[in-house]
């Protein structure tokens, strides 16, 4: 595993902890769908939420959700309707579907967590 | 959940129903619109989210489907922008219905992003569709709701906010608009906003106007800049006989459709005058557009249409102008849509008598060569000038009769004279579908107009001299008819011929 991957991995172990923390549950962890991955999964009560996270060294290149272009939106989306295709009864007993980011700035010192709830929906 | 709301969709001034169905489900969060939506009405998702975000309503992470049926219609605009907006808020629960079964609710309305409701065009039109299809009332912006509480038993409930929408919704109608008190509204309203007193001189082109007028007869005017060919035309809608609820509900019908009806004013209460520049393309005179938009014609319909410059229209346009003034209506076909729209106006055309305007002028040289003579006046088609039944010169007025003042007639005078003439009309051509002597056909012509025998003699002798077409004989015959209505005369006699032959040999080139 290169820095870059180590760096990637650090920074969902925090947004996971972040999330954990404040009562979600992680139903799955980089989920590999063919080539895609979906990072985390996660359920509070009623509410499901297919997390991507962001996370960012220096602040030079715009902040971290910015990084969410529409071709990632697509795909995150893409891959939770197969995920919960494959699993119908992810869907029981919830009432919203959300897509959120968790930005991990580590630009300073300590990093900064950021969740940005249902941050985008995909609009035909 | 799945929730409905009634709507409707304009083509042209017809109404077509539209039933907008919201399906929220808990999937992957997605915000589509299907059934043939225009940009507007993709754009209509940010703004109904905005607004019931900002209306403290919730909007959940959810899937949300809108589907405007029929599916084939093409919707067009902002006006779905509140029946999308209450049937989601139905279908997740946060609002309610409370028609009770006593017939459903429509709404239509656009959304500012704040939860306010905006005004949508043609409401009118908009509302008498609903009525006709049986719906009981009607959500819209409080804008909108004057002109929509025109339409007779149909329940009108406004709304100025979102909020205030879902609150008529769930006392399945609230507080109803009152009607509006057309007759008075109408009689409140001065007919004409100058009067024709104001002019010095012109008598005779004044009267000429007066002739028009009475028999709903088109005129052409010649006369060199300056000479008050404007000043005269602007005066006309006022001499005319005053609007009817019915014919102010249609004019605004074709105005609201248009989005021409100023803020404040929620009806058209004067007749239309309308002068378009002459460098007005042809779908803008007569109509036009990818869905079909009503023109000039049609925003004319019931008042005036002043064509300033008139050789100076586009050919397109002015050969454009055929069909409305033949059958008082104008047909727009498209790829997909026929749409027809009323146009029933009385044309009013000025002309210089020459391209520099100088052109037999006592004080003034005309410059134009001959050939630009030639080619200005043959712009004018044969088939258009048939149409018009007056040729009126307004020369310049001379110093001494501009000096005279306080001598001319009221509009109000006149315009009591164009409401006998034109009731004498109406009696007479009972059944035959027109209204104006403008508007017989030759065989109402020879049917109903009298002529004495020294009308006839005058006829006959006009006829060989002038070398007058027959379809040019019916015309004098119908202007003549006109000014016997005006003498209230029961049969057209040889004053009244003269008259009339007067106004068609005036304009020297041969139109």
């Amino acid at each position: 595993m290169n820095e870059r991957q180590q760096f990637g991995r650090a920074a969902e172990e925090a947004a996971a902890l972040h999330l954990t923390r404040r009562g979600w549950t992680l139903l799955g962890r980089n989920v590999r769908i063919g080539r895609g991955e979906l990072d985390l999964i996660v359920r509070r009560g009623s509410v499901l939420a297919f997390v991507e996270v962001k996370a960012r060294r220096s602040a030079s290149f715009g902040s971290p959700e910015d990084a969410v272009d529409p071709r990632k939106r697509r795909q995150v989306a893409r891959l939770a309707e197969i995920w919960l295709g494959a699993r119908p009864w992810a869907l029981r007993g919830v009432s919203d579907v959300r897509f959120d980011v968790v930005a991990v700035d580590a630009s300073a010192e300590p990093a900064t967590v950021r969740h940005l709830p249902a941050a985008f929906t995909l609009d035909g | 959940m799945l929730a409905q709301i009634a709507s409707e969709a304009l083509t042209g001034l017809q109404g077509h129903p539209v039933e907008v169905e919201v399906d929220v489900v808990a999937a992957a969060p997605a915000f589509s619109i299907v059934g043939l939506p225009d940009a507007a009405v993709q754009e209509s998702r940010e703004r109904v989210r905005a607004a019931i975000v900002n209306s403290s309503f919730e909007f959940p992470s959810r899937r949300i489907t809108v589907n405007l049926a029929p599916a084939d219609l093409r919707k067009e605009g902002p006006s779905f922008d509140l029946p999308i907006a209450l049937a989601f808020l139905l279908a997740t629960g946060q609002a309610r219905d409370g028609g009770n079964g006593r017939g459903r609710l429509a709404a239509l309305g656009e959304l500012g992003l704040d939860g306010s409701l905006r005004p949508v065009a043609g409401a009118l039109a908009l509302a008498q569709s609903l009525r006709a299809r049986g719906v009981r009332g009607l959500v819209l912006p409080a804008a909108n709701a004057p002109e929509a509480t025109l339409v007779r038993g149909l329940e009108v409930y406004p709304a100025a906010t979102l909020a205030e929408a879902v609150a008529q919704l769930g006392a399945g109608g609230g507080a109803a608009a009152p009607p509006i008190d057309l007759e008075a509204l109408l009689a409140a309203t001065p007919i004409g906003d100058a009067d024709v007193a104001d002019i010095f001189g012109q008598n005779q082109v004044k009267r000429a106007l007066e002739v028009a007028v009475a028999g709903a007869h088109n005129v052409l005017m010649t006369g060199p800049p300056g000479a008050g060919k404007t000043m005269l035309a602007r005066r006309v809608p006022g001499i005319m006989p005053p609007l009817s609820p019915d014919e102010a509900i249609e004019i605004t019908r074709i105005h609201s459709v248009a989005g021409l009806l100023p803020a404040g004013a929620p009806l058209v209460v004067r007749r239309p005058f309308r002068a378009p520049h002459h460098t007005i393309s042809s779908p803008g005179l007569v109509g036009g557009g990818g869905t079909p938009r009503p023109g000039e014609v049609s925003l004319a319909h019931l008042g005036v249409l002043f064509l300033d410059e008139f050789p100076e229209y586009r050919l397109s346009a002015l050969e454009g102008l055929r069909q409305p003034l033949e059958d008082g209506e104008i047909t727009i076909s498209r790829r997909l849509i026929s749409v027809t729209f009323p146009a029933r106006l009385m044309l009013i055309a000025a002309m210089n008598p020459c391209p520099c305007g100088y052109r037999g002028d006592a004080e003034r040289e005309c410059v134009c060569p001959g050939h630009r003579l030639r080619q200005y006046s043959s712009r004018l088609s044969g088939p258009l000038l048939d149409r018009i039944d007056l040729r009126l010169e307004v020369p310049r007025v001379p110093p001494r009769d501009r000096r005279e003042a306080g001598s001319a007639e009221s509009s109000a005078t006149v315009r009591t004279r164009v409401i006998a003439a034109r009731a004498r009309q109406l009696t007479r051509l009972a059944g035959t579908g027109a209204y104006a002597n403008a508007h017989m056909t030759a065989r109402h012509l020879r049917r109903l107009c009298r002529l004495d025998p020294g009308a006839t003699s005058l006829l006959d002798h006009a006829y060989e001299r002038l070398h007058l077409s027959a379809r040019a004989c019916d015309r004098v015959i119908k202007v003549a008819q006109t000014i016997a209505d005006l003498a209230g005369a029961e049969t057209i006699d040889a004053g009244h011929l003269g008259e009339s032959l007067s106004y068609r040999t005036s304009g020297r080139h041969g139109i």
